[in-house]
């Protein structure tokens, strides 16, 4: 790591900035692999390195490899692409690497064999920019991404990184910075949708001699990574949202909650603060600005509720993560009892291109009520898993069908859940509901951090609820009464029915306790945890009067319910099965049907993994 | 030479549905002493007395074991009966094969074998006991209650309420225990002082209170009701009433260790030098900064892979923390462990794109193959296999993490060959080493 010299004026930032603009060569060839957690589980780390040993090997070391932020196109991983043409290649791998380097990067060949191609139209894509997965995206928090070698500060700076933050220093007051976030019509992508201009403004206002401001890093909804990916691909924006907030807030001191179960975050926002450090972009007297500010990261500790604004803080001052009454809010009282703005990592990340392209374009994007673009983690049952950009006020429908390339294996689609455990199933039939803040509330749903989940026939309804108060029960903190319990209850409630042993007035008392702990809980933990039940009841309410009256699972889901077969048909006799069955519960010739003994059958599920005919069936 | 009856109450299915009645009848008229020996349906019922006194009467009995339900419920009956025919009712004793036997127990055989040495014990009792007479003795109608924590302090305040005197005597200098040394109490995380220092209060105030502190008890003497003791008050050398409680006697004390102040023995004299060294590089960066509990307790974790309760106690005696709070805390979050782990660490996400893809079957899987349940370890210390909150790579589900490295599209075919990979590749290593 070379050491840099600590820029003391924003001339010096200027004169470093363009250095840095003129030494990047536009048509200069750029190896680009994604580093995020999905293609590093298949194998990008090596991919990455066996590239840059071949560019050594081959004579180009001229050509840099670079470890990037997550592409979004997870279920390809690992993905390549070579800049600036944008030639996308997928799945590749270590063997792959030879050929890529002489024929694409030396040669200027594309190699179709590493294309991708829609499964459907059977069509192949040669860049990025044209695969369906990526046309229909809209990427401004990401932009960046793909781009840029989120460990490198000057890779940032080059793009115009931290160029807002100067802007604000220089040439805006306070005030002013507080009145374009309002303008921009930002609202907070933690969930709730507060608006991010007017939540500074209270901050700002309130009185103390001491101020902070948190980046809420803990994302624990299931099913969702768009915060994971963002600290890990731009870690950067994330640091100059904050210094800019902190500037027209007043804060001295800012921390980053970040949870433990995101170590490549920690690692990359560890990174980030140490070199915005050396630069001196945080700190003492920042650019000779006389704005002093600085920013640590505490590691979270693998608790969902301190999410929650209140919890979140106790946890930073090192208490147990409970949540408190509000009012207070935090702006008045937050960290030690001072004025404490929060915001989430992706509002954050919003601020810096607000600044640069200003309010008004930003409020051209979206939908009245909500502005700008959200980054969602589109996963479950659809075909093209990963990390999508779109503008507030796209269907349903063209994110998981355009985008998402439809629904795995040919399946029906049932519900796209959102929101995390205290969001809502949003039924086939409402696909066409334009998501942005007020259209998912209505449908009884919610924006939440931004995870949807795609659910397709195969999936049991009850299940979910079942599986979402679970996670609520465990994660309920236990300080209040109706969370503590009435979960809990719900949740002995939903187990039973899964056990098929429903009884007929259930439906009823799980809808009576889901509004006496919705009115009646702390924190939003506990007033949101029954919303996974009255949304699959409102929308699936013949499953729940399947599970309790006919004794039969819809989904093919809940064990007590279901029977394994194998469909003779089907069955092309290949045996794996009968070689994975832990009880020796299948038999059969070779190459003739087989079939599956339930006396023995302990319904592990193997055999319906393993099949690749689809042979095996559970009724 | 005593003569014995012994009935056995069924009643009705409540016992015999658990408790071979007849067989533990049969058993009991082989003790010695016993001279008659009967199970019936009923035994409160007037049939059932009936048995009973005529047993009495025609066999000569001198003491009865009657064994059925609580004796709460029907010694009194049983005695009132028994004495009407002429039998000391103090000879008659009961034996609990209700209560204590058939209703909490699910294994008949065992039940009934718990009833026989009940009924046992209880025929020794009425074999060694006198018949007694009633007297009547005159009541003090004052209590002591003997420790003023908050079990003590409550208990007087209740008996204060009810009307009577109550003396309240407290070993220590100060009433409080150990209520006084928590942070929070479960389950409302109520600051435990919010409780107790009211009641504190209340004390003082009530005139049915006279409380000695610093005090202790020499001798107990007499019996129930009329009990003799002799409390012993520590010389203090203060008077009472005049003291503010500014503490400066205590600083200027000559004899001051003799004062009860307790003397804490420092965790640190024990530690290991290891690990002193260890604790002390995570700590000493951290003292005197805010907000870096859960941060020590991250590395702390890291260095050990738990919680070491010594280390917590360093940790709470470097940072000035409460034990009490340190180890709520560690409690509190999912990421800490106060058990050591095994050797190889088996995460299975819970995360909803995970669930939805079969991680349930994993957790499942992984349970039959080790024999332990998610958040333990194998007894060899091998394997620890935990359930984890979504480890964000969903469009990799259903993920499992063995020591850290992911591994995606999970299936259970593929996790037990990576554990069987594991397995064997720890196997030949000590043989390994040996070659080499
Ligand atoms: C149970 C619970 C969990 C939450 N989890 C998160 C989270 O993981 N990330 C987040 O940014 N906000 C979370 N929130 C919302 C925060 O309380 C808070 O509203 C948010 O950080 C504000 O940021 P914003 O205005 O930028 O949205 C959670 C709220 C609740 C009630």
């Amino acid at each position: 790591m070379t050491t840099l010299t600590r820029l003391d004026t924003v001339e010096a930032f200027g004169e470093l900035r363009e250095f840095l603009r003129l030494r990047q060569d536009p048509r200069q060839t750029v190896i680009s692999v994604c580093g995020f957690t999905g293609c590093k589980v298949n194998g990008s780390d090596a991919v990455a390195e066996a590239l840059k040993e071949e560019v050594r090997k081959q004579g180009r070391d001229d050509v840099p490899v670079k470890v990037t932020g997550c592409h979004g196109f997870c279920e390809k991983g690992p993905l390549v692409v070579i800049l600036p043409q944008g030639i996308f290649y997928q799945k590749v791998g270590l063997k792959d690497v030879e050929a890529i380097v002489e024929k694409t990067v030396i040669g200027g060949e594309i190699i179709p064999s590493l294309l991708y191609t829609d499964p459907r139209t059977k069509e192949q894509y040669k860049l990025e920019s044209e695969v369906p997965f990526y046309a229909k995206q809209e990427r401004v928090v990401c932009r960046h991404s793909g781009k840029i070698d989120a460990a490198r500060i000057e890779d940032y700076i080059a793009v115009g990184g931290y160029s807002s933050m100067v802007k604000v220093l220089t040439e805006m007051a306070p005030e002013e910075v507080i009145d374009e976030m309002k303008r921009s019509g930002l609202r907070g992508r933690g969930g709730a949708g507060f608006p991010t201009g007017k939540k500074w403004e209270f901050c700002r206002m309130a009185e103390g001699d001491e101020k902070f401001i948190v980046c809420n890093g803990d994302e624990g909804d299931p099913g969702a990574f768009m915060d994971g990916s963002i600290m890990d691909g731009h870690p950067h924006a994330v640091l100059e949202g904050m210094l800019i907030g902190a500037y027209a807030i007043g804060a001295t001191h800012g921390y980053l909650y970040v949870r433990t179960e995101y170590p490549l975050a920690i690692r990359s926002l560890t990174r980030a603060l140490e070199q915005a450090h050396d630069y001196g972009l945080l700190g003492e007297n920042i650019l000779g600005t006389g704005f002093s500010f600085d920013l640590e990261l505490t590691r979270g500790a693998g608790a969902f509720v301190c999410g929650e604004e209140t919890a979140l803080m106790a946890s930073i001052e090192g208490n147990i993560g409970s949540p408190r009454q509000r009012p207070p809010f935090p702006a008045v009282s937050g960290l030690w009892g001072k004025p404490t703005n929060i915001n989430n990592v992706e509002t954050w990340a919003n601020v810096p291109v607000i600044i640069d392209r200003g309010a008004e374009w930003f409020a051209s994007i979206g939908t009245e009520g909500s502005k700008g673009t959200k980054v969602f983690s589109l996963v479950g049952k659809v075909n093209n898993t990963g990390l999508v950009e779109v503008p507030m006020g796209m269907t349903l429908r063209e994110i998981v069908y355009d985008i998402g390339g439809g629904i795995q294996k040919g399946r029906k689609l049932k519900a796209v859940q959102t929101g995390g455990p205290s969001g809502g199933c949003i039924p086939e039939s409402l696909m066409d509901l334009r998501v942005d803040f007020d259209e998912l509330v209505k449908a009884g749903g919610m924006m939440g951090s931004g995870g949807l989940i795609v659910m397709d026939e195969r999936t049991c309804m009850v299940d979910v609820a079942r599986y979402f108060l679970e996670f609520l029960t465990d994660e309920s903190c236990g300080k209040c009464n109706p969370c503590r319990e009435g979960v809990q209850q719900m949740h002995n409630i939903l187990e039973r029915i899964c056990a098929g042993e429903g009884k007929d007035d259930d439906i009823d008392i799980l809808l009576e306790l889901a509004e006496y702990v919705k009115d009646s809980s702390l924190c939003a933990l506990g007033g949101t945890a029954p919303n996974p039940v009255l949304s699959t009841i409102k929308h699936f309410r013949d499953e729940y009067e399947a599970h309790i009256r006919d004794h039969k699972c819809p989904g093919g889901v809940c064990k007590a319910l279901i029977q394994y077969g194998i469909n003779a048909d089907a069955c092309k006799g290949c045996e794996r099965c009968a070689k994975e069955c832990p009880q020796d519960a299948i038999t059969g010739e070779k190459k003739q049907p087989h079939t599956l003994d339930r006396e023995k059958c302990i319904k592990c599920g193997v055999c319906f993994e393993t099949c690749p005919f689809d042979a095996v069936y559970t009724e | 030479m005593a003569r014995i009856g012994v009935f056995i109450c069924w009643c009705g299915a409540n016992i015999a549905e658990m408790v071979d009645a007849a067989a533990v009848a049969e058993y009991a008229g082989q003790l010695p002493g016993v001279v008659v020996s009967k199970d019936y349906r009923y035994m409160c019922s007037d049939p059932g007395q009936r048995i009973m006194t005529d047993s009495i009467q025609e066999d000569n009995l001198t003491g009865v074991v009657v064994a059925s339900c609580s004796p709460r419920m029907h010694e009194a009956t049983f005695r009132k009966t028994a004495a009407i025919v002429g039998l000391n009712p103090y000879t008659l004793e009961m034996a609990n094969i209700r209560e204590h036997c058939s209703w909490a127990h699910t294994d008949r055989g065992q039940a009934t074998e718990k009833a026989k040495d009940l009924v046992r014990m209880m025929v020794e009792k009425v074999r060694r006991n006198q018949p007694l007479e009633p007297v009547r003795v005159p009541v003090t109608q004052r209590v002591m209650v003997i420790g003023a924590g908050i079990a003590g302090i409550q208990a007087a305040l209740d008996v204060a309420a009810a009307g009577h005197e109550v003396v309240l005597v407290e070993r220590e200098p100060s009433v409080g225990g150990h209520m006084a040394q928590l942070d929070e109490t479960f389950p409302t995380l109520d600051c435990s002082q919010c409780i107790l220092t009211p009641r504190m209060v209340d004390i003082m105030q009530s005139d049915k209170i006279k409380l000695y502190t610093y005090a202790e008890i020499d001798e107990v003497g007499g019996y129930i009701g009329n009990f003799e003791v002799k409390v012993r008050k520590k010389a203090r050398s203060v008077d009472i009433d005049k003291c503010t409680g500014c503490g400066d006697c205590y600083n200027y004390c000559l004899s001051r260790n003799k004062i009860s102040i307790p003397v804490i023995v420092s965790v640190a004299d024990r530690l290991d030098a290891d690990m002193k060294k260890t604790l002390d590089e995570i700590l000493d960066p951290a003292a005197g900064r805010r907000g870096v509990l859960l941060g020590v307790l991250q590395d702390v974790q890291d260095a050990y892979n738990y919680l070491p309760a010594d280390a917590l106690r360093y940790v709470s005696e470097k940072l000035n923390i409460p034990f009490s709070r340190i180890y709520g805390v560690a409690r509190f979050y999912n990421a800490f462990t106060l058990e050591p782990r095994g050797e190889h660490i088996i995460r299975v996400c819970q995360g909803t794109a995970c669930h939805l893809k079969g991680a349930s079957l994993l957790v499942d899987a992984l349970g039959r193959e080790l024999g332990i349940r998610d958040g333990e370890t194998t007894k060899d210390m091998q394997f620890t296999f935990e359930r984890v909150n979504c480890l964000g790579a969903c469009a990799m589900s259903p993920v499992v993490t063995i020591d850290d490295q992911y591994h995606g599209q999970m299936t259970t075919a593929k996790l037990l060959k990576a554990l069987e990979g594991i397995e064997s590749a720890d196997a030949s290593r000590p043989e390994m080493e040996a070659a080499g």
